[in-house]
């Protein structure tokens, strides 16, 4: 599954990954956004690992990004909003 | 310094921040793809270090490269089968933002590596405007009629005319510009991946007109447009010459070899 979002006036948020049994595995989140520190985009692809299709919308997937993150972590241009709306985006 | 550079007074703050270093200017030298990135990442570590004075570094290619950044998919940015084709090597640098084509002598690239002092208080959005305000103060006495669009756009009325990114990493600052100088857009297309979504608030249905070259806008020498950035940077915040070291650039050579010229690099997200 493929999903996009554009932040308007920000950066383009891409996501893929694979259902299994009714959940996303294989996530990877990509883009043209800016973020600080880089590995906090392991954080992001892992909380959307493993996520049940059926159960969430984009503001409970967007909470789950934001709890991943932890102190000190700058997203510039994009969002866990943003994120969530791309996963929303590539499911049917 | 010819006459016609005026220089507009920058608020004293502002300009305080750039005065406290003595900035040096690494001009002139070319390298490949692979190289560039890997001097990015030493330079940055150096200036963070304290081992190397803040630097402005103007980047001269020996051939052409897609670059994307650090967050893009390979595969959804770039037609790897058609940059192979044109000989165009695709590297990825440490920065975020987006995928960029580069060819010898038709873009104009700099690097500013800076304490984070230099950005201390402002928003990443304020300070991509703040470290590219004397570029656009030399474009514009070039008669370019350009400005700052947020995030980190250098553009114009005709058309966006370069991109910035940035990262703050190993105890200092890198911020780094590409300006199209002559890059034919169509080549852009034919090698990059650019999606409707991308362009979807900005109005634009054609992703060939989204780039403005410096050179369709003055008919001005690649040369003479870098000089005149050399010569506002100079004016406004002090520069002195100054040269690689050796062991930079064999530092540089071994992260090629180590990372930025490996598959695993380039393919990390892929």
């Amino acid at each position: 599954m493929h999903g996009e979002y554009k932040t308007p006036g920000g950066k383009l948020v891409v996501v893929d990954f694979d259902v299994v049994d009714g959940r996303l595995r294989g996530v990877q989140v990509t883009g043209d956004f800016f973020l600080e520190p880089p590995e906090a985009l392991e954080r992001i692809a892992g909380a959307l690992e493993g996520l049940a299709v059926s159960e969430v919308g984009e503001e409970q997937i967007a909470e789950r990004i934001r709890a991943s993150l932890g102190e000190g972590v700058e997203m510039i241009g994009f969002s866990p909003e943003a994120v969530a709306r791309a996963v929303r985006r590539a499911l049917p | 310094m010819s006459e016609q550079v005026v220089i507009r007074a920058e608020p004293s703050e502002a300009q305080a921040r750039w005065r406290q270093y003595r900035w040096q200017l690494l001009y002139g030298q070319a390298f490949d793809p692979p190289m560039q990135m890997a001097l990015d990442e030493v330079l940055t570590r150096r200036v963070g270090a304290g081992q190397r004075l803040p630097t402005l570094r103007f980047w001269e290619w020996t051939a052409p490269a897609v670059v994307i950044g650090r967050f893009q998919s390979l595969r959804n940015e770039v037609d790897q089968e058609v940059a192979r084709q044109l000989g165009i090597t695709v590297v990825r640098r440490i920065t975020g933002g987006g995928a960029m084509l580069t060819e010898p002598g038709k873009v104009i690239t700099y690097s500013i590596y800076a304490p984070p002092e230099l950005v201390a208080g402002m928003s990443f959005v304020e300070s991509y405007a703040f470290l590219d305000a004397w570029v656009i103060e030399a474009l514009r006495s070039l008669g370019i009629d350009a400005w700052y669009q947020p995030i980190n756009d250098i553009t114009s009325a005709e058309g966006k005319i370069g991109g910035a990114a940035q990262a703050r990493r190993f105890g200092a600052v890198l911020h780094h510009t590409t300006m199209a100088y002559d890059i034919s857009p169509e080549r852009v297309v034919q090698v990059l991946r650019i999606g409707q979504e991308k362009l979807s608030d900005k109005g634009i249905p054609s992703a060939a007109r989204r780039v403005a070259p410096l050179r369709q806008q003055t008919n001005l020498p690649r040369e003479t447009i870098t000089e005149r950035m050399i010569e506002v940077f100079s004016a406004r915040h002090g520069l002195e010459e100054g040269r690689l070291l050796p062991e930079e650039i064999a530092e540089a050579e071994e992260l090629v070899r180590m990372k930025f010229g490996t598959e695993e690099w380039t393919a990390i997200l892929p």
